[in-house]
């Protein structure tokens, strides 16, 4: 696909700032042809990075800015922001008696026997959270009405602590969000040049401490997002774009910069997200409903569900862990989110040995500063890179096109190091860490899965990510999937998945009510209220009152048996929804558990929570282009070199192939070892594999 | 090293990382199928695997660690009635029988044998607090066992797959609420289906045998792991005594920590003897569990949990004592005793182990509210607040956070949507904090109503109201907890808080650690800009003013 001539009138572009890269792909609308971009992340101010790396990919390709049709954007300055405390200087306005929830949270230690546990300390110190006269109770009824007066000094004080950003959070503002509303009227008029987010558009659900950690996260990045947005549209208003910008959010969809200006927690995650789109995309060109995303970075591995060309969303995320990686060790946001789960694996993760002498890899990781031991940059703990360039996975001279010189001597001495510890070789230690860093994931992997009531062996494994197609083979093997697909360009990034990303839009309200005491309109009333915000969206993203009316939604309830101290998120048919059947939902829900947990309980009544709408567009999919004709019957490709690979499945050392990726053409098909080498990731498969090269150039592995 | 051996070490790591992801994924099964808030915010729950011959060799991560000792020595003790060769597949054991179990009627065990090709290979071993169990309503003043509910000795509850109907029929007539106990019963009974699959697999992947040989390495190297980390103390005899608020008089909680070589017993001689007027008396078992949590806390932290640490140790407290009451004693609100145990284990630890002990910690009270909605429905509600956590060598306490239990507190959104409580504050309590070096965590105070004209039995148990948090090594103790009722002092009986009523609880912050004249002024002054420490306590005990000037 790359180095395909792009012609055509309309391109589609999508780049992604991620912490080390920043991707740009290109795609033309007509012929689908594809041109990716990549070049450094440029921290201090990432839009220059943006704007060098677009305007050398615009000069390569000779397209004009003005041909794009639309430029859609990730970006990891969100989760930097939270993760580095580099956001706004944030107040909390609280109803009177609750301005502590923030920092009280839920109690829980993460870790049982830690006696000096590091927890995160709250976005919004408590100099600066105010309680307010105000209260409404849990049917909506206004008990105390809002001091008015009192909001007004404390935003006079506000002002003369130079605040950047307010969050308000009411108890019950979901149900009734009016005092609420009246707070954001006179704090816009008391402060007319500070962000103002509301809980009862950030996040209407109810439990007061996650509503108010993810409002306040909200305000902490909404004046750098908005100043960030406001920037980056420049640059490529000056490049010559005149098409609006659109944001990817961590749902998956897309959006208008302006929505991303008023929720930007809402693009939290929204490269891990393209990345999934990325995938989701080939299951459609595959013709795979089903796949398990696995993306294997330096320092965390992610793994996703595919189900029916859809990824499952979750609602709770949880960012900034101290702990790495420990659930409860961060602070939670209730946002739309494709549900990824994050494992401490990745290729800088660090072997070490434990009390017991046993050999713990990650989640500690090397970084890029120092990184492996291999880089030569005054890392000498052993990575898992280090251990793979041992076993021969990895080619020292050719690592990121050959940027980064490995150093085969430096790993060998952090391995052997740690074995004269342990009493092993630096190869038993190699292979050893090759095994648990693989066992790690697969354990994740397989709660995950199960979790969500599936099985890994109905499923291909879809790698991308720097490391990812190294272990994916050894992944997918050990835990008996029916093979691994990479696509082409698999290290480059989630920026594909921009081009091919559908409008969407993701929308909650709590409405806590048993279903016995519940009557259809209030269901209706509610879901409209849910539409109509949608549909405002959908416009703001500029897409047309046909193309609205024509978008896809679908339906879900939160609920629990009455009583139940858990809820459980129901997918619910649209044509249930319109039959107006609390009956049929109530049915729907006793399935769902029973699917789920294995019990249901008839005799007790269903509790409403939380409904959820989402409204998606079509997904974007450009035509493939046409296939590049297959080399004369030449149906195995020729290895450029022969290395000395380990493999787990035979437990030996075998004399493997090496080829180019770049030399491969649709159709051949050989059999492993076989290591494949492109310029951002290498292609591991094991003796007992069977590779095939698709039309679309992803490489399809089976087990033989 | 040889091949294989090094071989093994490998495989040990893998194979016992994935027993312990079997378990978390049971922990999920159970915390999203339960049915109280008993379990599904304040965790009171555990599941732990247990090899063949029912030795715990892995539970989840997060769950309550002081099942991992009670529920295979229960495992145990049913197995001698229902021996292992008369097991079928199906089959369900159960007790709640708290000096089999852990030390009250309401902790519900279960053990499910697991079977693979005709033979059981290892047992799914699950705890839960439920609900209710019949007998007082009130919390701690019962006279024996016999009035605190309803007592079932080992039965299979469920028989070669087929539930006992006589059982369940006697529970659900025993229960105040019944939908909650047989909910929350059935969720930790379908959370053994998890890990009886996973177990198949490993079996299956691992050959046959293959979690009783692992179990063997977990159980000894963990044994090792705790008997290196026992030699490395000094021999000898390390005392502590502390009391603590008992019921209506003060317990005396004496302990000598007696270290010989690479192993350690805990003796309780000393402590007061057990009560007949008050429901505060602790078993054998939940002594000994206790205590083993305590001392992995400081020996042993980072291992995963399991019965092999704790073979260098063992637990001796006179018969008769409160720590080893005899039956019929009345035992409902053991962790009235046994909450504290720790706090004497890190005091007789503290000049051993400066660095790896706590001060004493404000949780957690017990809230329970029963009575009817606005639309006359029953409903039953259990919250437990936390206070703040003791100080450590290293960090100021947490602020209202569990220890040594570890439980969530319900939302007040929660809280009023299904009671017709009103929670008029949840906020941090200024100045509860034991001053130190470092600083003990702030408690929290918590202000009910009733909503509108409906009024809401209560019942609390409240602790370290007459008795602090406790500092260490030169730490001050939290402030005391307190409960008001219009400004009155409330005595401790179950009353029905009346429309127009307010219920003031203010929850006990955590122990110091270290004098407070070493905490440096930039703490205190943060501390003061926070309003953790008001400037009149600062001045008092810190001497800020006298050294600012």
């Amino acid at each position: 696909m790359r180095g395909d001539t792009i012609s055509g009138t309309g391109y589609r572009l999508g780049f992604d700032v991620g912490g080390t890269f920043t991707d740009f792909a290109l795609v033309n609308e007509t012929t689908g042809a594809l041109r990716l971009g990549k070049c450094l992340t440029t921290p201090d101010d990432p839009s220059r990075g943006v704007a060098s790396g677009l305007l050398q990919l615009l000069a390569d390709t000779g397209i004009g800015a003005g041909e794009l049709s639309v430029a859609i954007h990730a970006t990891t300055l969100i989760t930097n922001a939270l993760i580095e405390r580099k956001g706004a200087v944030t107040a909390l306005i609280a109803t009177a008696g609750f301005r502590d929830t923030l920092e009280m949270g839920t109690e829980v230690r993460y870790d049982n026997y830690e006696l000096s546990l590091p927890m995160p300390s709250p976005l919004v110190p408590r100099h600066r959270r105010f309680d307010i006269s105000e209260r409404i109770d849990a049917a909506g009824r206004v008990l105390v009405p809002l001091d008015t007066e009192q909001l007004r000094a404390v935003a006079r004080g506000l002002a003369a602590d130079k605040v950047e950003a307010v969050a308000i959070v009411f108890l019950h503002s979901f149900i009734n969000p009016a005092h609420e509303l009246l707070a954001e009227q006179i704090l816009r008029e008391e402060l007319p040049d500070v962000q103002i987010s509301r809980s009862s558009l950030i996040a209407p659900e109810i439990r007061e401490f996650e509503r108010s950690s993810t409002t306040a996260a909200n305000a902490y990045v909404q004046p750098i997002v908005r100043r960030y947005l406001d920037k980056a549209a420049g640059i490529l208003g000056d490049s010559g774009f005149t098409r609006r910008m659109q944001i990817m959010l961590s749902s998956g969809g897309v959006a208008g910069a302006d929505l991303v200006k008023a929720q930007p927690i809402r693009m939290l995650e929204s490269g891990p997200a393209a990345g999934v789109l990325a995938a989701i995309h080939f299951s459609h060109r595959l013709d795979l409903p089903d796949l398990i995303t696995f993306d294997m970075g330096g320092t965390t591995a992610k793994v996703g569900l595919i189900k029916d060309n859809k990824a499952r969303k979750a609602n709770l995320f949880e960012f900034g862990r101290v702990a790495r990686m420990t659930r409860g060790s961060g602070l939670p946001v209730k946002v739309p989110i494709i549900e990824l789960i994050e494992i401490g694996a990745g290729g800088g993760s660090i072997a070490t040995t434990d009390k017991m002498g046993l050999l713990q890899v990650g989640p500690a990781s090397a970084g890029s500063v120092p990184g492996p031991s291999c880089y030569g940059l005054g890392g000498e703990l052993p990575t898992v890179t280090d251990a793979n360039l041992y076993l021969g996975y990895l080619n020292p001279e050719y690592f990121l096109g050959g940027q980064i010189q490995l150093s085969k001597a430096a790993a060998i001495r952090a391995l052997s190091t740690l074995g004269e510890r342990t009493g092993l070789t630096a190869a038993q230690v190699a292979r050893g860490m090759f095994r648990i860093v693989n066992q790690n994931m697969m354990a994740a992997c397989k709660v995950h899965v199960a979790e969500q009531g599936e099985d890994p062996q109905k499923f291909y494994l879809f790698a991308f990510g720097g490391a990812g197609p190294i272990h994916a083979w050894e992944l997918a093997r050990q835990l008996g999937m029916k093979g691994v697909i990479i696509p082409p360009a698999a290290g480059a990034g989630s920026a594909l998945g921009l081009v091919v990303s559908p409008v969407s839009f993701d929308c909650s309200r709590s409405l806590p009510r048993r279903l016995d005491r519940l009557a259809w309109p209030e269901v209706q009333a509610v879901l409209d209220s849910m539409l109509a915000e949608t549909a405002g969206v959908l416009q703001a993203a500029g897409l047309s009152p046909d193309q609205i009316a024509s978008a896809a939604i679908s339906y879900q309830m939160d609920l629990r048996h009455s009583g139940q101290g858990r809820e459980l998120t129901v997918e619910l048919p649209a044509d249930l929804i319109a039959s107006g059947s609390l009956q049929g939902i109530a049915q729907a829900f006793y399935a769902a558990h029973q699917d789920r947990f294995g019990h249901a309980h008839p005799d007790l009544v269903p509790e409403l929570i939380t409904c959820r709408v989402s409204v998606s567009t079509m997904a974007i999919n450009p035509p493939t282009p046409p296939a590049p004709a297959i080399a004369g019957s030449a149906a195995s490709p020729a290895p450029k070199a022969i290395r000395d690979a380990y493999f787990p499945e035979v437990d030996a050392i075998v004399t493997t192939p090496v080829y180019e990726r770049a030399h491969l053409s649709i159709g051949m098909r050989f059999s492993g070892p076989a290591i494949i080498e492109e310029r951002e990731c290498t292609i591991v498969v094991g003796p007992s594999a069977r590779i095939e090269v698709h039309p679309t150039l992803s490489l399809f592995v089976t087990l033989t | 090293m040889t091949e294989t051996s090094a071989l093994n070490m490998i495989d040990v790591q893998i194979q016992w990382n994935r027993l312990i992801s079997m378990m978390d994924e049971a922990d999920i099964s159970l915390l999203h199928s339960a049915f109280s808030t008993v379990v599904s915010d304040s965790r009171d729950y555990a599941v732990i695997l247990l090899d063949s011959q029912a030795r715990s060799i892995a539970q989840a991560q997060i769950c309550v660690p002081a099942f991992t000792c009670s529920l295979p020595a229960a495992a145990r003790t049913m197995l001698q009635e229902f021996p292992l060769d008369t097991l079928r597949p199906g089959d369900v054991l159960f007790t709640n029988d708290p000096w089999i179990c852990h030390g009250h009627l309401p902790d519900f065990y279960v053990i499910v044998p697991i079977f693979h090709h005709d033979r059981v290979v290892a047992f799914y071993a699950g705890a839960a607090h439920v609900s209710d169990v019949g007998g007082r309503i009130d919390e701690l003043t019962a006279r024996d066992v016999y009035e605190e509910g309803i007592r079932i000795p080992p039965v299979k509850i469920y028989e070669a797959g087929v539930p006992n109907a006589t059982a369940f029929k006697v529970l659900r007539a025993n229960t105040r609420y019944p939908r909650l106990v047989l909910g929350d019963l059935g969720a930790l009974i379908g959370a053994g289906d998890v890990v009886a699959r996973r177990c198949r697999e490993f079996e299956d992947d691992y050959g046959t045998g293959a979690i009783d040989r692992i179990a063997a390495e977990i159980l000894t190297r963990s044994e090792t792991a705790m008997r290196d980390a026992i030699t490395a103390l000094p021999d000898g005899d390390y005392p502590a005594a502390i009391d603590v608020d008992g019921h209506k008089t003060p317990t005396h909680i004496a302990l000598t920590v007696k270290i010989r070589g690479d192993a350690i017993t805990l003796d309780y001689a000393g402590s007061s003897p057990q009560r007949a007027d008050a429901s505060i008396n602790c078993v054998t078992n939940v002594t000994h569990a206790h205590s083993m949590f305590a001392i992995k806390c400081l020996l042993v932290r980072d291992i995963p949990n399991n019965e092999g640490l704790f073979r260098p140790l063992r637990t001796e407290a006179p018969v008769g004592s409160i720590l080893n009451a005899q039956f019929p004693a009345p035992v409902r609100g053991r962790s009235m005793t046994s909450y504290h145990l720790h706090s004497a284990i890190f005091e007789a630890f503290a000049p051993l182990l400066p660095d790896g002990v706590q001060a004493g910690s404000g949780s957690f009270w017990w809230v329970s509210c029963v009575g009817k909605d606005s639309e006359g429905d029953p409903y039953v509600l259990h919250v437990l607040p936390n206070g703040g956590v003791g100080a450590t060598y290293d960090m100021d306490g947490h602020s209202v956070m569990a220890f040594p239990g570890n439980g969530t507190f319900t939302p007040a959104e929660i809280i009023e949507h299904r009671s017709p409580l009103l929670v008029v504050e949840r906020s941090l309590r200024a100045d509860s904090g034991g001053a130190g070096r470092y600083r003990g965590g702030l408690g929290q105070t918590i202000r009910l109503r009733t909503h509108g004209n409906l009024s809401a039995r209560m019942t609390l148990r409240p602790d370290k109201l007459t008795h602090p948090s406790r500092g260490i090594c030169g730490g001050e103790p939290g402030a005391r907890g307190e409960v008001w009722l219009d400004g009155e002092p409330l005595a401790l009986e179950p009353f029905v808080l009346q429309p127009g009523e307010e219920l003031t609880l203010n929850l006990p912050g955590g122990g110091g650690f270290g004098a407070p004249d070493a905490r440096p002024q930039y703490d205190i002054a943060r501390d003061i800009r926070h309003g953790y420490v008001s400037e009149g306590a600062a001045v008092d005990t810190y001497g800020l003013a006298r050294r600012a000037h």
